[in-house]
């Protein structure tokens, strides 16, 4: 448990990033950088896309399946790792 | 009522038609039945033999025979008893065979009903008469009420009132014995009943009617077609009678409806599929399921280690080289399933990729000139390009195109700078900070896996010593951290089992550690073995060697030489077996050809034997190797002789550092020693070919670049050279200054990329690129050097 904390803090204190947050499948934040209400509004959100980021992956082959989802925008890019029962999600301003 | 009282005496009644009885009900249905066509005989005007019995003559004796002369005369239905009664028209329906005698049972039962009331009434009549009779009568009624399951017994009565030739079998109480008997039943097939008869309405063409159907046919049609406005025919209109139509409404329960939808995709039928197939196995099988579903997470994770697999350039599936697992657990007030994510492996791993794509983000115009990939620039914000995050060669190609203007006005500028080393990153991190770089190495198969040795030269400053992996997607943190008491003086990659690494440490003892796994435990040590080395490992190597005679594979085995003389071979099996291949004894200075030999018989010394530095198995026969000393000579070994030398090569006046085989040209090797100088040999001379002496500082290491047989990187405390003997012998084409108070103490090449690394005391290693390198034709061959060398070959001595 204490490597787990350790690699969060490291990563939430790499060059960039905004914000680390990892919530379960309801959406409940399990642990956040960032305010509750920051939080859940990219859970649910989050929660949606991959739902369907991983129907069109699965669609396209079933025993595929998606592992990592990155959404670059404008300002920072948003970094998803899913599974079945949390959400990791990493926010990073990569050009600092 | 045609009924009329019967004679009593026996009459032989014969069946017309046929009759089966069933066996169960035996004679009672015999009976029964003949009593039916009897009756119904009796009954029907249209029997001649009713009309016989239609005579009040009760008393005489009356034969009826059919038209086929059976004797059908009925038996007497009367005996003033309850006949009528006792006839279940259940049991008669049960007992009929034939559907004559279906007609009959019908008409009977239906008979039945007027019968009685008529009975009753002939009773009473006759109740004066005979107390029998009113005794029938009474039982009669008895008998019409009551449940008709008892054939035996209404049987039994009535044999009673009647002499009536009743064929029965006593029933008699049941006892024990008979319960248990086995009572055989015996079923047979009753006689086809047609209940419905559907005939067909097509015939095959080659049927024998098939014409007279096919003629009836045609005359239909004719006869259809001619009816219109025909004479013949006249249309007619009927009135039907329409019944009063009458509303029925029935209330029900609402029907409470649910809408309920899915989509149905591909992978929706494969789960499903799935999940069928996992159910169909045993119960056991789900524990282990998931069990197993963690443990083939793990599996590709360890494969992927530094192992056996090659890298591929994506971060998502990108090479991982080794998996942090949960090792202590902390007491906190988070729900348990929270916990239970924090601590599953799938988090970790996930983690992990976060890791290095945030790695990636940052560090990525240093990958990408580390890789050799073109360098992405970033968009201008009024630009709309896109910006491209992945390293792939493809999408890089499709932005180089865009880029080419930029790059070809910018390569035309950098034509004229000249070559320089730029400093892409460094591995470094808050552990490691202080610690002395003492060796490098990279890992055989995976070549993005560094292992960095920390620990300082000197026996004074000896601190505590770190062996750690580093990734290049991580230049943050390492992947593996090995911590020890003593300084780490030498690190190799195994060759054969690239995930074995051997460590060696300044008290002489060599571990072994597997980098697959997470702990910190080495796998071998040699710390218990009694042939363990007294005085630091200077270098570790894995070699492959031959073993030639007896035609094995080649086989691995780890050298060291350390200080206290020794130059062994340990070989893993079961334990870390040591045998020596060499001990290098202190030879005397060379002697002086004038006034004879003299030897310093004068010199105090301490041990018979010098300490070993290093040491360089030669590239193409690894039974050969060079080994330096702290005396400053090179010794030229074979591992077939271990008690003497082959040759030795004198020219350093310190302790020589590094030895290196030139890869291209097999006859040359290069070497560094504290004395200041780094000097250039060729096999055959015992002297050295050419020496440089760029500055008064200690030369610690140097190599030879990869790619080509010219360029050497040698690291000394001030500052990194790169020479390129094609261009001069006397500068070094490259300097590199180090920062005032760090010492650069090891340097390595990377294999594939024109990048070096250098190690410095202050536990960094900075990773630099190679820049606008003269690239000289043809640099890699072998007999190059020669060439360089050959007019320089016939030196002196």
């Amino acid at each position: 448990m204490a490597e787990v904390e350790e690699t969060l803090k490291r990563i939430q204190t790499h060059k960039g990033v905004i914000g680390t947050m990892v919530v379960n499948a309801e959406g409940i934040p399990i642990r956040t950088t960032l305010d509750n209400s920051t939080t859940v509004q990219y859970a649910g959100l989050l929660h949606q896309l991959t739902m369907k980021a991983r129907s069109t992956v699965r669609d396209i082959d079933p025993q595929n399946d998606l592992t990592f989802l990155r959404i670059r925008s404008k300002k920072h890019e948003i970094m998803v790792a899913p599974d079945k029962e949390y959400l990791l999600i990493v926010i990073q301003n990569p050009c600092e | 009522m045609l009924l009329r009282t019967i004679t009593s005496q026996p009459k032989s009644i014969s069946f017309p038609g046929k009759v089966k009885a069933t066996q169960t009900r035996g004679y009672f249905g015999a009976n029964q039945s003949r009593m039916a066509v009897s009756r119904t005989a009796m009954i029907l005007p249209d029997m001649k033999s009713a009309e016989k019995l239609n005579s009040p003559t009760s008393r005489t004796v009356t034969q009826v025979f059919d038209a086929n002369g059976v004797d059908v005369t009925p038996r007497p239905l009367y005996r003033s008893d309850t006949h009528v009664g006792t006839a279940k028209p259940s049991k008669l329906l049960t007992s009929q065979e034939g559907s004559r005698g279906s007609d009959y049972i019908s008409s009977y039962s239906f008979y039945q009903n007027t019968l009685n009331p008529s009975m009753l009434g002939q009773f009473t009549r006759s109740v004066l008469g005979s107390s029998t009779v009113s005794k029938s009568s009474v039982s009669t009624t008895e008998s019409i009420t009551e449940d008709l399951e008892e054939p035996s017994y209404k049987w039994e009565r009535l044999a009673s009132f009647t002499d009536l030739r009743v064929l029965r079998t006593i029933p008699g109480k049941i006892l024990k014995e008979d319960l248990e008997k086995t009572i055989e039943i015996i079923l047979t097939e009753t006689e086809t009943l047609r209940l419905f008869d559907l005939p067909t309405v097509m015939l095959s063409v080659e049927s024998e009617e098939a014409e007279k159907v096919s003629q009836r046919n045609k005359n239909y049609e004719i006869l259809c077609r001619n009816r219109l406005g025909n004479d013949l025919y006249v249309e007619r209109m009927m009135q039907t009678i329409n019944g009063a139509p009458k509303n029925k409404d029935v209330q029900c329960d609402r029907i409470i409806k649910e809408d309920k939808g899915i989509m149905s995709t591909a992978w929706d039928l494969y789960d499903s599929l799935n999940a069928l197939e996992l159910s169909s196995l045993p119960a056991k099988w789900p524990a282990a399921d998931s069990r197993s579903r963690t443990n083939v997470a793990a599996k590709p994770r360890e494969q992927r280690a530094p192992g056996s697999t090659t890298e591929k350039n994506s971060e998502a599936s990108s090479l991982m080289d080794i998996e942090n697992v949960i090792l202590a657990r902390i007491h906190d007030d988070e729900e348990d399933r929270s916990e239970a994510i924090l601590k599953s492996d799938k988090f970790h791993q996930d983690l992990f990729f976060m890791e290095r794509v945030l790695m990636e983000n940052i560090f990525q115009p240093k990958l990408a000139a580390y890789r050799q990939l073109p360098v992405l620039k970033e968009p201008e914000p009024e630009e709309p390009k896109e910006f491209l995050q992945g390293k792939k060669v493809e999408e890089v190609e499709e932005e180089v195109k865009k880029e080419e203007e930029e790059e070809i006005e910018i390569s035309a500028e950098q034509s004229t700078i000249p070559a320089n080393l730029e400093r892409l990153w460094s591995f470094s991190c808050d552990l490691t900070k202080g610690l002395n770089v003492s060796s490098l190495a990279w890992n055989k198969i995976n070549s993005d896996l560094l292992v960095v040795g920390y620990g300082h030269f000197g026996f004074k400053e000896q601190k505590r010593g770190l062996a750690c992996c580093w990734s290049i997607k991580n230049p943050t943190w390492p992947e593996r951290i090995y911590q020890s008491p003593y300084g780490v003086t030498a690190v190799d990659f195994s060759i054969g089992s690239p995930n074995l690494l051997a460590v060696g440490y300044h008290n002489g003892t060599i571990a072994i550690y597997n980098v697959q796994s997470n702990s910190n435990v080495p796998v071998l040590d040699s710390s218990e073995s009694p042939q363990k080395h007294l005085g630091p490992v200077w270098q570790l190597q894995w070699i492959e060697q031959d073993r030639g005679t007896t035609g094995d594979d080649k086989r691995e085995i780890l050298v060291s030489i350390s200080a206290d003389g020794r130059i062994s071979k340990w070989v893993i099996r079961k334990g870390l077996d040591c045998h020596d291949l060499m001990r290098l004894k202190r030879t005397a200075a060379s002697s002086n050809k004038k006034g004879g030999e003299k030897e310093k018989k004068g010199e105090a010394l301490i041990s018979r034997q010098a300490p070993g530095m290093c040491f360089a198995f030669h590239p193409k026969d690894t039974n050969i190797y060079l080994a330096g000393t702290e005396e400053g000579h090179i010794h030229k070994c074979s591992c077939s002789y271990n008690e003497q030398y082959l040759d030795t090569y004198r020219g350093h006046k310190g302790p020589v550092y590094r030895i290196a085989w030139n890869p291209f040209c097999h006859d040359v090797f290069l070497s560094c020693s504290a004395d200041w100088g780094v000097a250039i040999w060729q096999q055959e001379t015992l002297k050295p070919f050419l020496s440089f002496y760029p500055t008064t500082y200690v030369v610690y290491d140097v190599a030879w670049s990869p790619k080509s047989s010219y360029i050497f990187a040698a690291a000394n405390e001030s500052r990194v050279e790169i020479w390129d003997l094609y261009i001069s012998t006397l500068d070094p084409l490259i300097v590199n200054v180090a920062n005032p108070g760090i010492k650069f103490t090891t340097v390595l090449f990377a294999k594939q990329t024109d990048c070096l690394l250098v190690g410095d005391s202050d536990g960094q290693v900075a990773v630099y690129e190679l820049r606008n390198m003269p690239t000289a034709l043809d640099s890699g061959r072998g007999d190059i050097i020669d060439t360089l060398l050959g007019p320089k070959s016939h030196q002196p001595g």
